[in-house]
């Protein structure tokens, strides 16, 4: 209950920033935010393979093309203003303190791993076996109707960003 | 187990935020930031479901957890057409405000 608390939290602010941010690249950092936490929520529903889906699909592919297209829509002229300047050393910082304490943890205490049968019940029924069971089965109409749409998406896509070549020029 | 209305009402309030957000952007990249928030309040309902199908033991338990791998792909789409628009737009006019775009409005 305490985490679904936390998440439901972390989940609206990032929501809120979206929709109140004035700069397009904050906004979309914050929805990076708001996906990351709907992924922690999703292993919350013992949904695990979609949990990381989500972070694949969503913060991996889609939030990174919103972040190239902003930046090449909203080119400002703007010079870079320095705000944090203790950021950077601070992030480095916690970076190597925490990959030094998981190195030191992970030598002081090996563990072997679980038998795959505790890691399969751990996992709920989410997993990519039982999803790829239900989609190839079930729901085999709407995959390949996904997979048409998929093409016509990237067929679509290019054609539009395409730039015409000029008149008699090769292209 | 933190019961399934509680993720309910979590899916609304993003769906709420999100629809404000498209009502009340102007630009058209920042619009799709919403409604990218309206996708993802719908995928936590259906997850939210399907965790309470497959706890009451029903036989397509699955079903939405299928669902929303569907929902995502159909996102995945729908973002590299809609951002293709949008740069065949800013080619044209050199701005993504939705309200400067109104010649196909009559």
């Amino acid at each position: 209950m305490v985490a679904f608390v936390i998440l439901a939290i972390l989940t609206l602010a990032g929501a809120l920033g979206v929709v109140l941010l004035r700069e397009p690249v904050h906004a979309a950092l914050s929805l990076v935010g708001t996906l990351l936490s709907i992924a922690v929520i999703y292993v919350t529903l013992d949904a695990h393979f979609l949990a990381a889906i989500q972070v694949i699909v969503y913060t991996g592919a889609i939030v990174v093309l919103f972040l190239f297209v902003v930046m090449l829509l909203n080119v400002r002229s703007e010079a870079a203003i320095v705000r944090f300047r203790w950021l950077p050393p601070t992030v480095i910082g916690v970076v190597v303190v925490a990959a030094g304490v998981i190195t030191a943890t992970a030598l002081i205490d090996p563990q072997q791993l679980p038998a795959p049968e505790v890691i399969t019940s751990a996992l709920g029924g989410g997993g990519p076996a039982q999803i790829g069971e239900s989609l190839f089965t079930d729901y085999v109409l709407a995959f390949q109707l996904v997979g048409i749409m998929l093409l016509t998406g990237i067929i679509g896509a290019v054609s539009l960003v395409q730039r015409k070549p000029a008149a008699g020029g090769e292209l | 187990m933190v019961p399934t209305e509680y993720y309910i009402v979590l899916s609304a309030a993003l769906f709420v935020i999100g629809a404000a957000g498209v009502l009340t952007r102007r630009s058209a990249i920042l619009m799709f930031l919403s409604i990218e928030l309206m996708l993802n309040a719908g995928n936590v309902a259906l997850a939210a479901f399907a965790r309470q199908w497959s706890s009451a033991g029903m036989q397509t338990a699955l079903s939405g957890q299928s669902a929303v791998f569907i929902v995502l792909a159909i996102a995945a789409a729908e973002v590299a057409i809609g951002l293709g628009i949008l740069v065949a737009i800013f080619r044209h006019r050199a701005s993504t405000e939705v309200d400067e775009l109104s010649e196909v409005r009559y």
